[in-house]
């Protein structure tokens, strides 16, 4: 199981994720509430997988995947997405995003899609 | 999937912070402030908003909120303009939004009986503007994409035709296909796919679609990949033929590297050891702080009553014991006060938008400036400041700020200003709501104290300015029947101050005709633990609050002089109104300690049997069996258990 870093600019997403990541059996070694927070906590913390929300204020999602991944090329990040974003979870693929889960969260897939990302 | 309650605090809590930060952006974008910034603000918020009311199962929130987002994406990409009719349309939507964060606080699902017709609005809207793609503008400083071709030249490597579906539950297949594609370029090369790639990441493709790859890794790590989630993959087979064919734009042939995902960091990665993380924030339920200010007043009493047993017996070891706890409930003390504290924004940032609202309905322009939000206040404060602010802020865009028309003529800027500030004094928060409007005309009240019978002719045409402005307070001085600038003045501003003195508050006006009004509220930044002074009037206790007290002086018989119906005295050439408080606690036979107690800058005396010493209390508000009761602010117990009334001063001078 993994140790992850959950993002996202309110409690509500971070406590809803966290509780389902909790149910896989995954260890959430941390917590940020934007970009910039996002690729301090991962330089700190060394997490084995990030789930990264799109839009955050100050540095948004891609941004911070591309900085993390500038400093960890093998760094996994999934994106928390939701419908209608498709273009914006495109240009994260490109920037080397390695998943992807959609708005209103899953249990079942969420924890897929760790699962899957964590053992790639 | 999940306990509700747990997590319907936590929504309508942020859910909140949204709607508020939506309503502020949404009045900075029509003042024409920083629009780029404003609109990136809406959007997310709006956004935010969606996915956590999809999450809860919201519906209706969802899609009211999904509009907006769709609304602000146009604008944001210049599709759209924002037009007055669009705002209007938009703080609609908030209001309907705030509305349903209500019922869902009260525990009930918001129907779409009001959304409903606005969404439809804002899909109207939406068609207007031209559609632009929905995209984070990259910023100047991104890389530039990287290439698709991976870096290093694959030679001479097995070739793999595999066929692969998506889901067709998947949300977003393009994006899932698009995945797969990226994640087998991290082992190999893709040669060709069917159809082509850019169909397949336009989610131009029937649910399965071909692969031409080369690679090293081995059909096991491809069959990972295919089979990812919401992929399956339909069949694998090595394709010789390909390899022959294409070999020959294959150049040397590379010692077959490491695929970047490694397995050795991944081994390390597990091996490091944990760091000790530390959470450094964490929310506490308003209920809990509560309870636990509650206990710490209960700690505050029983000090108070160890110290008084500890005074009868003189126990030297105990009185040591006694004077660390005694220290320790003080620093807790402190500490409890401060984690109460809240920024004052929590109830400023709900006013810029009634004051557009006011100003809009009446016809005025106005520009409202907040300063000082920052300032804070013990929170069991803030719910009732809100309202005594809101209608004062109303009261100056309704009625101080004058019609553009009227402004010109005056010859003053047509913007009226309403300011509403805020800040820390040494031992209070004072907060003003000033006005450039029309004042407040002395004359005008004078007439209708007549009129209304609260002052006789006589003493109408001797009243000050003051006088008659303290009026604004009586109850029923104002009333519906409108004379022009000052009618709507006295409505309601005995609530107002009556309200305010129970949070051990003063409030006063001043008002310069023509020039404005402004209003000061003085606060004290928390109310619950004081210092006081214990007294003895006719043999019962009582509490003052030391804050209160000017000083305490031997009352002398031959000072005290009869003046109409009360009593005065001269202390130090200063003549002092002196009350007994028989009222309150009956004749007293002999009382010569007179208590000097000012507010406000004002001063009294009151006489009392002597001073019984001083020492903080919790001051407890009265319960609403005995309701308000004038001259007492709440009731104290001290050490010995007995209950003492708190004198308040405020409304006594």
């Amino acid at each position: 199981m993994g140790r992850i870093l959950i993002v996202d600019d309110t409690m509500f997403m971070r406590t809803l994720l966290k509780n389902i990541l909790f149910s896989g059996g995954h260890d959430i070694v941390g917590e940020a509430a934007d970009g910039a927070e996002a690729v301090a906590k991962y330089q700190e913390l060394k997490p084995d997988l990030v789930t990264m929300d799109i839009v955050m204020p100050k540095v948004n999602g891609i941004e911070a995947l591309k900085a993390i991944r500038a400093t960890d090329p093998s760094a996994k990040v999934i994106m928390c997405t939701a419908v209608g974003q498709e273009q914006m979870v495109k240009l994260a693929v490109k920037s080397g995003a390695k998943g992807y889960i959609v708005k209103p969260f899953q249990a079942p897939k969420v924890l897929e899609e760790v699962k899957n990302v964590l053992s790639a | 999937m999940f306990d509700e309650e747990v997590y319907r605090k936590l929504f309508v809590e942020e859910s909140r912070e949204n709607h508020e930060n939506i309503v502020n952006n949404l009045l900075a974008l029509e003042s024409g402030e920083d629009q780029q910034t404003a609109i990136d603000e809406i959007f997310r918020s709006a956004h935010t908003l969606k996915g956590m009311a999809a999450s809860m199962g919201f519906d209706a929130m969802e899609h009211l909120c999904h509009s907006m987002e769709d609304v602000f994406s146009l604008i944001r990409n210049g599709g759209l303009e924002v037009s007055p009719s669009l705002t209007d349309l938009l703080l609609t939507c908030t209001d309907v939004i705030e509305g349903m964060l209500d019922a869902i606080e009260a525990g009930e699902n918001p129907s779409d009986e009001q959304s409903g017709p606005l969404v439809q609005e804002l899909m109207a809207f939406a068609e207007e503007g031209s559609p632009v793609e929905d995209l984070i503008p990259p910023s100047p400083t991104s890389p530039p994409e990287p290439p698709r071709e991976p870096s290093r030249e694959v030679g001479g490597s097995p070739v793999y035709r595999m066929k692969v579906a998506v889901d067709p539950t998947s949300t977003m297949k393009d994006v899932r296909a698009m995945l797969l594609l990226q994640n087998l370029e991290d082992i190999g090369k893709i040669r060709s796919t069917t159809p082509s790639r850019d169909k397949i990441e336009d989610g131009i493709f029937d649910g399965t679609f071909e692969v031409v790859v080369e690679s090293d890794a081995g059909e096991d790590a491809l069959r990972t990949i295919a089979s990812g989630t919401e992929l399956s993959l339909l069949a694998l087979s090595p394709l010789e033929s390909y390899l022959a064919a294409e070999s020959m734009d294959a150049h040397e042939p590379v010692e077959t590297p490491e695929s970047p995902r490694a397995p050795a960091p991944q081994v390390q990665k597990t091996a490091r050891p944990e760091k000790i993380r530390e959470i450094k924030n964490i929310r506490v339920d308003i209920e809990r702080l509560d309870r636990m200010m509650n206990l710490v007043e209960d700690l505050v009493i029983n000090r108070g009553r160890l110290e008084q047993i500890a005074k009868k017996h003189g126990i030297k070891e105990f009185d040591e014991a006694l004077s660390m706890i005694g220290r320790s409930v003080s620093d807790l003390q402190n500490l409890m006060m401060g984690i109460r504290m809240m920024p004052l924004e929590r109830i400023f940032n709900r006013f810029p938008r009634v004051v557009r609202d006011v100003a809009n309905h009446d016809g005025k322009e106005v520009e409202f400036i907040v300063e000082g939000g920052e300032t804070e206040l013990d929170r069991s404060m803030m719910d009732g400041l809100s309202d005594p602010l809101l209608h004062i802020i109303r009261n100056a865009v309704n009625h101080g700020i004058e019609t553009p028309e009227a402004r010109k003529a005056a010859g003053k800027p047509v913007k009226g200003l309403v300011r509403l500030t805020a800040r820390r004094d040494k031992d209070n928060v004072i907060i003003n709501v000033e006005d450039d409007g029309a004042g407040i005309d002395p004359e005008k009240l004078r007439k209708k104290a007549v009129e209304k019978g609260f002052l006789t002719p006589e003493a109408a045409a001797s009243a000050t300015k003051d006088e008659l402005i303290a009026l604004l307070f009586e109850p029923g001085f104002s009333t519906s029947d409108v004379i022009n600038d000052i009618s709507g003045r006295g409505v309601g501003l005995d609530v107002v101050k009556k309200t305010i003195e129970s949070l051990k508050g003063t409030i006063k006006v001043e008002s310069e005709p023509g020039r404005g009004t402004k209003f000061e509220l003085v606060l004290p930044p928390t109310m619950a633990i004081i210092d006081v002074m214990m007294v003895r009037i006719n043999g019962r206790r009582c509490a003052i609050p030391v804050s209160n007290v000017v000083e305490v002086a031997h009352a002398k018989p031959e000072a005290i002089h009869r003046i109409g119906n009360s009593d005065a005295i001269l202390l130090r050439d200063q003549t002092l109104p002196l009350y007994r408080l028989e009222d309150m606690f009956g004749r007293a036979e002999k009382g010569d300690t007179l208590i000097v107690l000012q507010n406000d800058g004002r001063r009294c005396c009151i006489v009392v049997d002597y001073v019984d010493g001083q020492q903080e209390v919790v001051v407890k508000p009265l319960s609403r069996i005995a309701g308000y009761c004038r001259g007492i602010s709440g009731v104290t117990i001290p050490g010995d258990g007995d209950v003492v009334p708190v004198l308040d001063v405020n409304t006594m001078i």
